[in-house]
């Protein structure tokens, strides 16, 4: 497809973008705090089948999507940077809508983003060449495509910066923290709606020369995403609240990052702008399927949520030993293993 | 489900210690934020032992056994001793005053009584030569010599349970649904107590038709007093699903509610009120920008609500106009619903979760009864997010009358009325029944009257009183409620006030005090406010201001009685008052003229029954002279 001297983001735009991913990052940073990254090796079970969703099932998707609709190069290295993205806090806020373990997501965003460090660059090695090749060959003369790894990396740690930030407040001041949580998570979506909305009214006629098959890709990451997360979890042993966050912080990137990264480490127009649209595309239909997926899993997991609840509730009044004993029927196959039971310790 | 068989309370001891078995029926708070579990069976078992206890103590089929208890394990632990010998237990808390006390146990012919504690035993001990026949006193708690307590009682059973097993079995199934339960003595509001008999099958029936969906994986939270009709409902209720109850006190509730998450929780709409203002306190003391933020949420919320429940006909009013601007209104509110639905979202978790998880976290719905929960408060929690499920019954109906439920919850009113229960409103004048009107079946909505209702859960009558009783229970089963109401277009119960509390002025007028008192009490300066003037002129209000509030900003004020002699805060609150009037668009005639501050604040068990309801005819026997000499000093100024 033919981009031609379409502006995807227009200086307002990019300023925009620009404050809203600092402001997004500060918020994220302010939710966290040092227990959480000692959470993460409580649970690192649960953490690593996350990690592997993550990083080993959404970058392989990602190439396999690429390779299989034969999309075009800069268009197919967008779709694996974003598939090698980590979980953003997004992903805790639906996690916490479809009664999944919250905790869990924030441990698995905590990591995903700091293992991203390491992560983005080696995988865009990994299943970038072959669509780097294809665009050498394309330009034939034209001065030579490679990815920038040290520049992402260096993005990367910008992106960084205004985490750590959020982190220094929430450790100053509780009550800060958590306003400036809610106050970026509010900013966000306005900033995301806005820019959503304008840019697909700017550019309807980029929408309309949009081929299918880029559509098709957007839409079916998150989805993969989701399905993998949720059933790999369950052959692996994971309950059915760790299932629900698991699923939703694979499916759900973090759209901001590789914003941050796209506008910071490729200055040509030629070369931003194809990725720049499939990153919208994908954040577009991110915000509608995660929705959708939200609410299933809602509806599902009431019963199990109420559950786990009351068994937490118990072990706390009653004495860690307390084992829960419904009667015989009362809990349905899929959980009663389920370690939030009694059967063995929150992993 | 209750199995159908079941004749008796005792059957639910039974049927649930069999279904339920190892799970937790009640908890009780030990030190260190740790609880003590009592299961199912374990009740069930130590209820049989007591039962037989009581047998050995000469206890026959269908005697009354008193128990002066406030909220603990031992009263379920005796209530099931009771009920799996036979007795109709016969409660009252330790607030109870003597003379109550005195007349109830003499009035049921109690010839065993249990109490919570040594100073219960000291209260009945000093009453005994009023009471002939009372033979055993059991001590729930506390030890004195002499005196047997209920682990004794319980301990004597359990070696005679072989021996009087078969005894105690048939006891139980010659029981019928139309044997006594139980005898709740009420202080009403007017006069003598009066002990009103409930049966099995008034019990059974509310279990039945009382519409909630609660099981094994609900947590209650219990601080209504036990010996409450609604709360011995509610716990039968509870009993019967599997679902744990935690006993509370008003004392440790907000850590509580934090430590159990409870999912549901009965309760009367003075918690609801506390609730609110320490929430709204919170809020205050927080930060700028987190007010801000729950500002914003509250918006939103409130918003949000209102369309849903436009959309849903939730309303208390009928939408008036052609089919198409109904229709259009509907459009624009789906809009909007549609348009703020991810703010909403987003505040939703985040902003109004927090608050929230100050009330447990876990709340799917309250129910509130025991009176009129004020529309404020309502919203409040509504836009919160918390389901405040108003509802309305009395100790003679066992009590559930009516209650919201899903896809009625129309704010201001008290939800449709629950099955197998007829609802008719009755004019006070004219005696006509207004609705249902069977002729003209969309007619009589919004047509006020008496509130008289005929069902299952309608009480036996009052104990050895046939003429009182004959005065609310007529022939054909219909209980007068003596409370104003009408029925709303989407068949909601709409509770207008106490069909005796209307004051009626000197000029005709009549006027519903208590929604004016609660609109009142939202005042910032007013903590209790009771308005006056039967057969006067105009009308006039006592008020307990609120002490709190004035000290934060005059910090030399000490006490009520230092304010009552304030002319500014007196001024002040008038001013407040004419100000709440003027703006709810209160008629002329309905409006304060003048008021006088009192001294002191009114107390349970003078001026306030145990659900926090003013003893009207006490107030105004109490402050009689202050009260004239409102009107005195009121008459000079020109109304």
């Amino acid at each position: 497809m033919n981009f031609g001297d379409t502006v995807i983001l227009h200086a307002v735009d990019q300023a925009l973008l620009a404050v809203m991913i600092v402001v997004i990052m500060f918020g994220m940073g302010a939710g966290l705090t040092l227990a959480d990254f000692r959470a993460v090796f409580r649970r690192r079970r649960l953490v690593a089948i996350g990690f592997v969703s993550q990083f080993g099932f959404m970058p392989l998707l990602a190439f396999g999507l690429a390779h299989v609709l034969s999309l075009e190069p800069y268009l197919a290295i967008a779709l694996i940077l974003i598939g090698t993205l980590p979980g953003g806090s997004t992903s805790n806020m639906f996690t916490y809508f479809a009664r999944g373990n919250v905790a869990l997501s924030i441990s698995m965003t905590t990591a995903s983003t700091l293992a991203a460090l390491v992560m983005i660059p080696l995988l865009l090695n990994l299943y970038t060449p072959y669509f780097v090749k294809q665009i050498g060959v394309e330009l034939e003369n034209g001065p030579e495509f490679v990815i920038p790894t040290a520049n992402i990396l260096v993005s990367l740690l910008l992106v960084l910066v205004p985490v750590a930030a959020g982190m220094i407040l929430r450790h100053r001041s509780r009550g800060w923290a958590k306003a400036a949580e809610d106050t970026a998570g509010f900013m966000a979506m306005i900033v995301i709606l806005f820019l959503i909305s304008t840019t697909m009214i700017r550019h309807h006629a980029l929408v309309a020369a949009t081929p299918p098959s880029v559509f098709l890709a957007a839409i079916t990451l998150g989805l993969f995403g989701f399905g993998f997360g949720y059933h790999a979890s369950y052959f692996l042993g994971a309950p059915p609240m760790d299932q629900r966050a698991i699923s939703l912080e694979t499916g759900i990137q973090n759209g901001p990052v590789a914003f941050a990264i796209l506008l910071l480490t490729f200055p040509d127009a030629a070369v931003v702008n194809p990725m720049l649209w499939m990153t919208i595309l994908y954040s577009t239909f991110i915000v509608c399927s995660s929705s959708i997926v939200t609410l299933c899993l809602r509806k599902r997991g009431q019963f199990d949520a109420e559950v786990a609840k009351n068994t937490v509730v118990h072990r706390r009044l009653f004495g860690p030993d307390y084992t829960t004993r419904y009667p015989d029927g009362f809990l349905p196959a899929r959980i009663r293993k389920d370690p939030a039971q009694g059967a063995f310790k929150d992993g | 489900m209750l199995s159908s068989d079941i004749q008796s309370v005792a059957g639910i001891f039974r049927q649930s210690a069999e279904r339920f078995g190892d799970l937790p029926a009640f908890a009780t708070r030990l030190r260190g934020g740790r609880w003590q579990p009592l299961s199912f069976r374990d009740l069930y078992e130590r209820g049989r032992a007591l039962a037989v206890g009581l047998m050995e103590l000469g206890l026959r089929k269908g005697d009354a056994v008193g128990i002066i208890s406030d909220n603990r394990v031992e009263w379920i632990l005796a209530e099931a001793g009771i009920q799996l010998c036979g007795g109709v237990s016969t409660p009252r808390g330790t607030d109870v005053t003597d003379a109550d006390l005195a007349y109830m146990l003499e009035h049921a012919e109690i010839q065993v009584c249990l109490v919570e504690s040594p100073r219960e035993l000291e209260r009945v001990d000093s009453l005994a030569d009023q009471l002939p026949r009372l033979k055993h006193v059991v001590l729930l708690s506390g030890e004195v010599d002499g005196v047997l307590s209920l682990a004794e009682l319980e301990l004597n059973g359990r070696e005679r349970l072989a021996e009087r097993e078969s005894e105690l079995e048939e006891r139980l199934a010659s029981m019928t649904s139309d044997d006594l339960f139980t005898l709740i003595y009420t202080s009403g509001t007017t006069g003598k107590p009066k002990g009103v008999m409930l049966t099995h099958s008034n019990m059974l029936s509310q279990i039945r038709n009382v519409p909630l969906e609660l099981t094994c994986t609900d947590r209650v939270l219990s601080i209504l007093p036990i010996w409450h009709v609604f709360e011995r409902m509610f716990e039968m209720y509870t009993l019967s699903r599997g679902v744990c109850s935690y006993y509370t006190s008003a004392r440790t509730l907000g850590q509580d509610l934090l430590d159990v998450e409870p999912t549901f929780m009965g309760s009367a709409p003075r918690l609801w009120e506390s609730l609110h203002d320490r929430i709204l306190e919170g809020v205050r003391q927080a930060h700028p920008m987190r007010r801000l933020l729950f500002k914003m949420a509250r918006f939103l919320a409130r918003r949000h609500h209102a369309s849903m429940a436009f959309l849903r006909s939730e309303i208390p009013q009928k939408p008036r106009g052609p089919r198409i601007c109904i229709w259009t209104r509907k459009g624009v509110h789906l809009v909007r619903v549609s348009l703020l639905l991810p703010f909403y979202g987003f505040f939703n978790a985040s902003v109004l979760e927090a608050v929230r998880q100050k009330a447990g976290g876990s709340l799917k719905a309250t129910i509130s009864g025991g009176g009129a929960l004020p529309s404020h408060i309502d919203e409040f929690f509504t836009t919160l997010g918390i389901q405040v499920l108003e509802g309305y019954g009395l100790t003679e109906t066992s009590p559930v009358l009516a209650v919201r439920v899903s896809g009625k919850r129309v704010r201001g009113t008290v939800g449709p009325v629950i099955p197998n229960t007829e609802c008719r409103i009755v004019d006070m004048e004219s005696n006509r029944v207004v609705w249902p009107d069977p002729e003209h079946p969309e007619q009589g909505c919004d047509q006020r009257g008496e509130i008289q209702v005929r069902g299952p859960q309608v009480m036996k009558g009052y104990r050895r009183d046939p003429e009182l009783t004959h005065t609310v229970l007529s022939e054909d089963g219909w209980f007068r409620t003596g409370d104003l109401g009408c029925v709303t277009w989407n068949g909601c119960l709409k509770i207008l006030g106490r069909a005796k509390s209307t004051i009626v002025l000197s000029n005709g007028e009549n006027v519903e005090p208590e929604p004016i008192e609660a609109r009142l009490t939202q005042c910032l300066h007013i903590d209790r406010v009771y308005l006056c003037g039967q057969d006067r002129r105009h009308l006039t209000a006592l008020v307990v201001p609120d002490l709190q509030v004035f000290r934060s900003d005059q910090p030399d004020i000490h006490s009520l009685s230092d304010l009552a002699e304030d002319e500014q805060a007196r001024r002040l609150i008038l001013k407040e008052i004419k100000h709440v009037q003027a703006q709810s668009g209160d008629p002329r005639f309905a409006r304060v003229q003048a008021i006088s501050l009192l001294s002191s604040p009114f107390t349970v068990g003078e001026e306030l029954t145990n659900l926090q309801k003013m003893k009207r005819h006490v107030i105004e026997k109490k402050y009689a002279e202050q009260i004239r000499l409102l009107y005195q000093s009121s008459a000079e100024v020109p109304s």
